[in-house]
């Protein structure tokens, strides 16, 4: 498995797709609090923990139970944890679930990169 | 030797900037591209201190808060330019007296490769703003991914890419001059 961290809007999408030559339809983008795992690039986590924050889901458990469905997957999430402490209760939990979940999937993941302004910096 | 620097604020990217171009300029021709338009006290006593700053390292300063390209006319293009901020460029190309303009990003992304393509050393700065949990209203989102636009631009046209962490660069792409 493979997780690709880094800010809003650096291209992290783009270089998975050159990277591992995915098309369109190897895409899942996030949308609430479940994913489609028949995709091999899930795309957007942070939608996925946001949505999980509101449905009172927890994001880790969720991926703990499908341990199997992943394991060859890449994974895309935005960096949400170099603000201020948000004000919005809802907000502050999105950005802790979100670091808690890139935290557990990191350590399993087979390469861990980051994304600047497209470019990777390899992590693990 | 073009070089694009980023990272977080108060992370030393404007003196490690500073450092860069005058090493690349050597014994030729240095250039400040201030693109700071002031709006109150506070902008101006930052541009203050980092003329202060800047005091004796030798930079001609050429104002230009907006069409990056017109900054090139009349000056010696074999110089060294260092462009401090695309952050505060895009600023004053996407909200205009007339409203905000959704394509001032793309401009500025195309505007800033022609800079760098034009120039024989450059630093361009800009800031990292993309890593804070937070939603933001439609007209803040638009910058920053706009501000992302000209950084990935500026990014894959400059030889070297650099993130500013706690005064320390991380190297994306290239290397450091000598």
């Amino acid at each position: 498995m493979v997780l690709i961290i880094g800010g809003a809007w650096q291209g992290k999408l783009n270089w998975a797709r050159e990277t591992f030559e995915l098309t369109d339809c190897d895409v899942y983008a996030c949308t609430g609090g479940e994913i489609d795992f028949s995709r091999c690039c899930i795309d957007h986590l942070e939608e996925f923990t946001l949505a999980c924050v509101d449905e009172d889901l927890d994001p880790v458990s969720y991926f703990e139970e499908r341990a199997g469905l992943w394991a060859n997957s890449v994974l895309i999430c935005d960096d949400v944890s170099c603000g201020v402490v948000p004000m919005s209760a809802r907000l502050r939990r999105w950005r802790n679930e979100t670091g808690r979940l890139c935290q557990y999937l990191a350590a399993r993941a087979d390469r861990v990169s980051r994304i600047f302004c497209g470019l990777e910096q390899r992590l693990k | 030797m073009t070089i694009f620097l980023s990272g977080g604020a108060k992370n030393g990217k404007s003196s490690l900037a500073q450092d860069l171009a005058v090493r690349l300029a050597g014994d030729g021709s240095l250039y400040y591209v201030a693109t700071m338009v002031p709006v109150d006290e506070e902008d101006r006593q930052r541009i203050r201190r980092h003329v202060a700053d800047r005091a004796g390292l030798g930079f001609q300063t050429v104002e230009c808060g907006r069409h990056i390209l017109s900054a090139l006319d009349g000056v010696d293009r074999t110089g060294t330019f260092l462009l401090d901020s695309v952050t505060a460029l895009l600023m004053n190309e996407m909200f205009t007296d007339v409203g905000v303009d959704p394509s001032a990003g793309e401009r500025c992304a195309a505007e800033l490769t022609a800079f760098i393509r034009a120039v024989e050393n450059a630093v361009i700065v800009s800031d990292a703003i993309y890593s804070d949990a937070e939603r933001y209203d439609e007209i803040t989102e638009l910058y920053r991914a706009a501000l992302a636009r000209a950084d990935r631009a500026c990014a894959a046209a400059c030889d070297t890419v650099i993130e500013m962490v706690a005064g320390q660069p991380v190297i994306y792409k290239g290397g450091l001059p000598k």
